[in-house]
């Protein structure tokens, strides 16, 4: 421990050092009031199981590369820790003229790390490439609204991005969408250098350059990434840290070690309930817990005879006990979710909570017996044992036994690995079967759009073409309370015709040393680790 | 030069050229089961975020919507060009997944081998003069408890029992400065850390090799104890022995410089054969102590179902087997006059 923090100390030294030499020297340009490198804390380590795709923001649609690539780039908009709506980032301003088209206004002055002028032209070349690379890891998916919708020739739509002159990006939308600010602050459309990115396809890691907080000082897949705050940043988003060591992991279990000899100073995901329950009495670090945004469901195969039965779906969401799962199964590490949309998004609401109250079996048995349905009613609930952690297993044998043991139902539970569940569900195996979420954007349509719009991603044949209008309806809704109340109307829908049954929410949780600041404040439901914020003192 | 070593060249070139039909098969059954079972890279990666549309479209942008023999023969011949491609899953090099994490197994089967026969050799000997006394049944019983149980198991219970009491790193090869500091020159890490002259470097990364090379010694000292015990007690019977005995040599001497070196020539054989349970036993060993190995990568990338990342790093897998046999096969032919090929 005395030998790591004296070389810790002597790197942090080293890069203080060059810290004030560019401040010396370098002309700090634009005409930012805030921002600029305040990295006078310590260097820190943060030890994580997530893995990385890619750093080239074509390449990857995950928590480990967005986590790093929101270090590096610059967005239009970013999410502040603790907060749903995004603000300027790279833009000053960006603003719905209507409903399909956004309006944006760079910051003046801003450049890459290397150099070179940051304007709309760049913005236009990284989205541009994204859609056009269309790598089978990356998530141009996410930028339909301005894409020609080829999936032959992807390509950016005809006039969906102006660039009149070197401050000014002008989105024009293929159908009204509210969320689209939203999609300006995910790493998905972070701003690249076009004289460095290649057009055609994926710059090496190694390589990739940016206009973020942090520098990329070095990348060893699967093992380490070293970050070193960006000299030239004038933003809001000044590094606390001059540089920052991401240790990868392979498992839990090694990571929990690690945050237990404090040979990482930050354990972020993903240590199960157990080890996270163990480590709260753990001595010299702290379980920190925020909101998060993990959604964990079971869906009903509405092709299915047993699925399709709207009074077994709703009777079985009358029967669920939430917080006997949460309990058992997780250790009270979640919390029950009576929404397809999570607490604090605009326009949630409890809706199953409102329609089912608690848990009741007499309840369950009169929606049964209204219908006609002769019990116990046999269905097979299907669950995957390891893709989602082995509590996944705990969770279906818990909601199996619940069902079971009201006599109502006679549950027979069956188990696939991940990548023959995903065929086996979608070929109608199970009547009702479990997956999670984790939110592209933190807003409610993407918890709905994906799941009740004509079957869903899953594929679950539950289509209501009064879902469909109201969700076009939000989407295209500017004023906040009548979203929200459509937002409302919708969950209602969903509780009524139950096609998915919610379960619970995850929190956002990290283990981190005493000397650890910041921590607390960005774990939040967005997911992104702001490295930026954190820091540790001596 | 032995009487059998004329055919020697010929035999050397003889295994060089059946590496080739080898690896063809190799990478044919690889091939096969990858595609056989459930999953595609795809599916393990966004599967439970895009619909089937979507999972589709990707997957006929790498191919994997193509008939089966025409993806394998597409496959072979970039293999013929020397063209191993890239990972599917994060459009990684595989020639750099070699060069990146092939060091660290390297120095950790090095490690584990000199820590096996440092534990295996001795203690083999110790239990062959002392035949079916309490010290031989000790010996032979930890022989077998530690080939026989799983090497995680091992692992772990050194960093609860061991790395933990005494502050040793429980996992990776190296502190995040030391990887930070030392310039990748031959990209193995301890080597490099040497050539860099950094003595908290080099300090760093042995303190970090101990448990994970003692881990995976163990399990392969076991088969050393069994193998160097078994052949001393053979020796021990042999004529030259007798005659040794005979002519009044001190029996410490009898052992040492009769009986022991003829015993070891076996082992080296052995050694060989090792290579490919040591290779194995590196992959859980890897995985236990977060190791940034080959195992690692091939774990990682068959959870991934990346075809070309797996089918790559098996091939390279059994190339070093095949390469490491054949160097054996020489050495052996070199030290006994005995052997024919």
């Amino acid at each position: 421990m005395n030998r790591r923090r004296g070389l810790l100390a002597l790197a942090s030294a080293g890069a203080m050092l060059v810290t004030l030499a560019a401040c010396g020297g370098s002309d700090s340009g634009g005409g930012s009031e805030g921002g600029g490198t305040d990295a006078s804390g310590e260097p820190w380590i943060l030890g994580t199981t997530e893995s990385v795709t890619a750093l080239d923001p074509a390449g990857s649609y995950d928590f480990g590369s967005w986590n790093l690539q929101y270090s590096i780039y610059e967005q239009l908009l970013s999410i502040p820790a603790g907060e749903a709506e995004p603000v300027p980032d790279a833009a000053e301003s960006c603003d719905y003229d209507d409903p399909q088209t956004v309006t944006c206004t760079l910051r003046e002055g801003l450049k890459f790390s290397n150099g070179n002028d940051l304007t709309s032209s760049d913005v236009l070349f990284s989205m541009q490439r994204n859609i056009e690379i269309a790598d089978p890891n990356g998530s141009s998916v996410l930028l339909g609204q301005i894409s020609n919708g080829d999936a032959e020739a992807p390509a950016l739509a005809d006039g969906a991005i102006e660039t009149p002159d070197d401050l000014t990006v002008v989105f024009h939308l293929n159908a009204p969408d509210t969320t689209f600010l939203k999609l300006l602050s995910t790493a998905t459309t972070s701003i690249v250098d076009e004289d460095t990115f290649p057009a055609d396809k994926l710059l090496d890691d190694s390589q990739v350059v940016g206009s973020g907080p942090f520098k990329l000082s070095q990348y060893k897949p699967g093992e380490q990434a070293v970050l070193e705050a960006n000299e030239g940043y004038d933003g809001e988003r000044a590094a606390a840290s001059p540089q920052v060591f991401i240790q990868y992991y392979n498992d839990p279990s090694p990571l929990k070690q690690a945050i237990e000899a404090q040979d990482v100073d930050i354990a972020w995901r993903t240590l199960s309930p157990t080890d996270l329950n163990d480590l709260e009495g753990a001595d010299g670090v702290e379980v920190v817990k925020g909101e998060g945004s993990e959604f964990r469901y079971w869906v009903w195969q509405t092709a299915t005879k047993v699925g399709g039965d709207k009074a077994i779906r709703q009777a079985v969401a009358q029967l669920i006990d939430r917080d006997t799962i949460a309990q058992d199964a997780y250790d009270g590490t979640v919390t029950p979710a009576y929404s397809i949309v999570p607490p604090g998004f605009g326009g949630q609401k409890d809706s199953f909570k409102e329609a089912y109250g608690e848990p009741s079996v007499d309840a369950a048995k009169k929606i049964l017996d209204d219908a006609g349905v002769k019990t116990p009613v046999s269905f097979t609930l299907g669950y995957t044992p390891t893709h989602y952690g082995p509590n996944a297993v705990d969770e279906a044998t818990e909601f199996a036994a619940q069902l079971n043991d009201s006599g109502l139902f006679d549950v027979k539970t069956e188990d696939a690995e991940w990548e023959e569940y995903q065929t086996l569900y979608k070929e109608n195996a199970y009547d009702l079967f479990i997956l999670g979420w984790y939110p592209d954007i933190l807003d409610a349509d993407n918890y709905l759009s994906p799941f009740v719009r004509d079957g869903g991603f899953y594929a679950n044949n539950y289509s209501n073409p009064e879902v469909n209008k109201l969700l076009d309806q939000e989407l295209a809704e500017t004023d906040t309370a009548a979203r929200d109340e459509i937002i409302g109307q919708l969950q209602d829908i969903v509780a009524e015709d139950v096609p998915l049954i919610p379960s619970w929410n995850g929190e956002n949780v990290a283990v981190a040393t005493d000397q650890m600041e910041g921590v607390e404040e960005t774990l939040d439901p967005t997911y992104i680790f702001r490295l930026w914020e954190i820091s540790k003192s001596s | 030069m032995s009487a059998g070593s004329g055919s020697l060249p010929r035999y050397i070139v003889q295994r060089l050229l059946l590496i080739i039909p080898m690896v063809w098969l190799l990478l044919t059954i690889v091939f096969l089961l990858l595609r056989v079972a459930p999953g595609d890279p795809v599916s393990a990666s966004v599967g439970d975020r895009l619909s089937q549309e979507a999972l589709d479209v990707r997957r006929a942008a790498l191919g994997l919507d193509r008939p089966l023999i025409v993806q394998y023969f597409d496959y072979l011949g970039d293999v013929l060009t020397l063209d191993f491609g890239n990972t599917i899953s994060d459009n990684r090099p595989i020639t750099s997944i070699i060069t990146d994490n092939g060091g660290a197994t390297l120095t950790l089967t090095v490690g584990a081998f000199v820590i096996a026969m440092l534990i295996g050799i001795p203690l083999g000997l110790m239990a062959g003069r002392r035949r079916d006394t309490v010290g031989d049944v000790a010996i032979r019983t930890f022989g077998v408890v530690t080939y026989a149980a799983p090497v995680f198991f091992i692992g772990l219970m050194m960093q609860l029992w061991v790395a933990a009491p005494l502050g040793w790193p429980t996992s990776d090869i190296a502190s995040p400065i030391t990887k930070f500091e030392v310039e990748p020159v031959t990209h193995i890490l301890l080597v490099d850390a040497f050539l860099s002259g950094n003595t908290e470097a080099i300090g760093d990364v042995l303190l970090h090799h101990l448990l994970p090379c003692l881990t995976l010694g163990l399990l392969l000292s076991g088969v050393f104890i069994r193998l160097v015990r078994v052949n001393v007690l053979q020796t021990l019977k042999g004529d030259y022995v007798e005659a040794a005995r005979a002519r009044g040599i001190a029996e410490k001497h009898v052992i040492r410089r009769h009986a022991f070196r003829n015993a070891l020539v076996p082992v080296i054989t052995v050694i060989g054969l090792q290579v490919a349970l040591t290779l194995s036993g590196a992959v859980l060993t890897e995985r236990t102590f977060n190791w940034p190995g080959l195992g690692t990568q091939l774990y990682n990338y068959l959870i991934a179902r990346d075809y070309a990342a797996v089918q790559g790093i098996i091939t390279f897998f059994a190339l070093v087997v095949v390469l490491v046999s054949l160097v054996i096969d020489i050495v052996n032919a070199l030290i006994d006059p005995r052997v024919r090929y």
